[in-house]
């Protein structure tokens, strides 16, 4: 199991389309991922579940994967957040 | 079964597709409770329901097309996503087995719970998701309620959507047009209202006022729409169908035939030369104005940069557009209009006053600038380094007295002098105009027409004014009428009024582009018209048809008429 901590830093935050490009992300890896925000962990490859946490601009948040990939999956992660979801701002 | 809705037509055109209700509270909701028995067929009906949406979905991502079509394609993958997720639907599955609920009202409560969850969100851009949720659930009840036969539905899935709602945004038509929607009906609304002139632009035919539609038509039939007749026909017959084939095959026909138009002089029948310039504010507009042979653009319009967004737009990117627009017309002028932000355009920068008792009389256009000078200094000098490339004039929406033009030109002043001094490369003169479209000023305008460069007058609004008659009110739409006798005076009034000074008059309401109001306008003496592009030829080619000399002789009987009717009579004399 591998954590990291990140700050989400796309304007928008975790909004249903961020939400979507982070559960396709992650669609195929076998490692199972989890997010972290003020105490309440979520599935990460669930669409509703990462919507859910109401992560805005700003919120820190704990990345976690498990499993054979654990680390690959956990590199599209925080690629993902650190293009800030490809949104240009 | 087929039945015929009638309404006002409001965009011509028809088109044949899928209705898309878009009313999710409509939904019929059976609250009766579940007998065990048919719980399996109750979670089947579910699923299948589940299936249609998701088909639907991505039908509709493979239609996608045009500027918007990536941002649309992201939300229609994350709504894709979230019917696939089990926790969104096993909690309306767990509420039909054990909450022995119908499927209808599980949706609901589902929605419901997860809607509490969005609105308890601090940041306000992640609350206002709870849409996504709704749109899915919306989806799903639609699924529910298909209602057509099996042949209906095959031809349906191969048709898009056709809008059926209340009313709709002028914001909202445009990503709906991109999204492939080809056609909307709404059950309240006027043919004069912004989003009607804006289906008209977008060549979106629309049915306005067809009062019985939400609850008449069910989500997923097969309708069918005149733009033109301002009918909608349900469930239509084979006779429909072919009428539509009919149309579709002449309508083909007629846009080849104007396209011959398009590198043609706009020249009455008797040979007096008309100006046609386009109303634009996207580069479809643009690329449309030079493809029809447009004199130039007369009217820029540029609210769009300021609308759906967070913060203002700064000069670069104003900068940016402007240029791209003069650069687009390759030489011919471009006439911006600064910012009319007004009462019925929505808007997010936090600019207008909300709240107004009566925004159609509030801080709009000319008033919105003057209060925010920093705002309209950005715009005019963005609008001013855009002249560097190409002839520009500047546009005043809302004017009422020649002071607001004595500031506006200050404001000008001063900004040229500024990019100047900074070393930027700005055009000589850069003409300033006034559109006359409160009664005030065209009833004043002899005392100020010495003040303008030149003259446009914006119809829309200078009917909605003089006649006291809200353009959105649908119960009014009879009293909107552009050839009431007070309107022509006015209009004769600008016309004559700037052709005595010299300056240069034209006119950018919807009246321009009405092929049924060509002659009239020429018998008042206009002589530059500006109009949405896409109806550009049709009126050059009526202008071709229309002798100018002829009409001229009717502007005194014209003015004289006291009553609509007997304005009817005389322009049937002129064989308008």
């Amino acid at each position: 199991m591998i954590e990291r901590d990140i700050v989400i830093s796309n304007k928008l935050g975790l909004h249903a389309r961020a939400s979507a490009k982070l559960v396709q992300a992650l669609h195929g890896y076998q490692a199972s991922a989890f997010l972290v925000c003020r105490g309440r962990e979520v599935n990460a490859k669930s669409i509703m579940g990462v919507m859910m946490l109401a992560a805005g601009l700003g919120s820190p948040l704990t990345l976690r994967t498990d499993g054979p990939d654990e680390e690959a999956a956990m590199n599209t992660m925080v690629d993902l957040f650190e293009r800030k979801f490809d949104e240009g701002q | 079964m087929r039945f015929v809705l009638t309404g006002s037509g409001a965009s011509r055109g028809m088109a044949l597709g899928r209705a898309r209700l878009q009313h999710p509270s409509r939904y019929l909701v059976d609250e009766r409770p579940l007998p065990e028995d048919e719980v399996d067929s109750e979670l089947d009906r579910l699923k299948r329901a589940i299936e249609i949406a998701r088909e639907e979905l991505a039908l509709l991502r493979d239609k996608l097309h045009g500027a918007m079509a990536r941002e649309v394609a992201e939300f229609i993958d994350a709504h894709s996503l979230m019917l696939a997720d089990r926790e969104l639907t096993s909690g309306i599955f767990d509420l039909i087995r054990r909450g022995r609920m119908r499927a209808s009202a599980a949706l609901n409560l589902q929605r419901d719970r997860l809607v509490a969850v969005f609105e308890a969100m601090d940041d306000p851009y992640l609350r206002s998701r709870k849409e996504d949720v709704e749109h899915v659930i919306a989806r799903v009840h639609a699924g529910l309620q298909r209602e057509s036969s099996s042949a209906e539905r095959k031809l349906a899935e191969r048709v898009g959507e056709i809008l059926v709602t209340d009313t709709v945004a002028p914001s909202e038509l445009v990503p709906l047009a991109e999204l492939g929607v080809l056609g909307v009906v709404l059950s309240s609304g006027s043919r004069v209202s912004h989003g009607a002139i804006l289906a008209r632009s977008l060549h979106l035919p629309m049915v306005v006022a067809a009062h019985e539609a939400l609850s008449t038509i069910h989500d997923g039939d097969l309708i069918l729409i005149d733009g033109e007749a301002g009918e909608v026909i349900a469930h239509p017959s084979s006779a429909d169908l072919a009428r539509f084939r009919t149309w579709q095959r002449e309508s083909l026909q007629r846009s080849r035939q104007l396209a011959l138009l398009a590198e043609r002089d706009t020249r009455t029948h008797d040979g007096a030369e008309i100006a046609l310039y386009a109303n634009a504010e996207s580069a479809a507009d643009i690329a449309l104005a030079r493809a029809s042979g447009a004199a130039g653009i007369g009217l820029y319009r540029t609210e769009f940069l300021f609308l759906q967004r967070r913060e203002l737009p700064d000069e670069e990117e104003q900068f940016l557009a402007y240029r791209e627009v003069v650069l687009g017309m390759g030489g011919l002028p471009v006439t911006i209009r600064t910012l009319d932000l007004g009462a019925d355009k929505a808007d997010s920068s936090g600019l207008a006053l909300d709240d107004e008792e009566n925004p159609a009389l509030g801080v709009r256009g000319v008033r919105l600038s003057l209060r925010h000078p920093e705002l309209m200094r950005t715009q005019l000098r963005a609008i001013l380094r855009a002249s560097a490339y190409g002839p520009v004039r500047i546009l005043v929406p809302m004017i009422c007295a020649a002071e607001e033009m004595h500031q506006m030109r200050a404001l000008l002043k001063e900004s040229a002098r500024d990019l100047r001094s900074a070393g930027h490369e700005i055009a000589e003169n850069v003409e300033l105009g006034a559109m006359i479209e409160v009664p005030a000023a065209a009833i004043a305008l002899a005392g100020m027409i010495h003040e303008l460069d030149f003259v446009s007058i914006g119809t829309n609004d200078l009917v909605q004014y003089t006649l006291a008659v809200d353009r959105n009110n649908d119960h009014l739409a009879n009293l909107y009428d552009p050839l009431h006798p007070a309107v022509l005076c006015l209009l004769a009034q600008i016309i004559a009024i700037g052709k005595r000074a010299g300056k240069r008059v034209s006119l950018c309401g919807e009246m321009a582009g009405d092929r049924k109001h060509t002659a009239l306008l020429l018998a008042l003496g206009l002589t530059d018209f500006s109009m949405h592009p896409g109806v550009l030829l049709e009126v050059r080619e009526m202008i071709a048809r229309l002798d100018l000399a002829k009409l001229r002789k009717h502007s005194a009987a014209l003015l004289r008429a006291p009553t609509r009717e007997r304005i009817d009579r005389v322009l049937a004399r002129m064989g308008a």
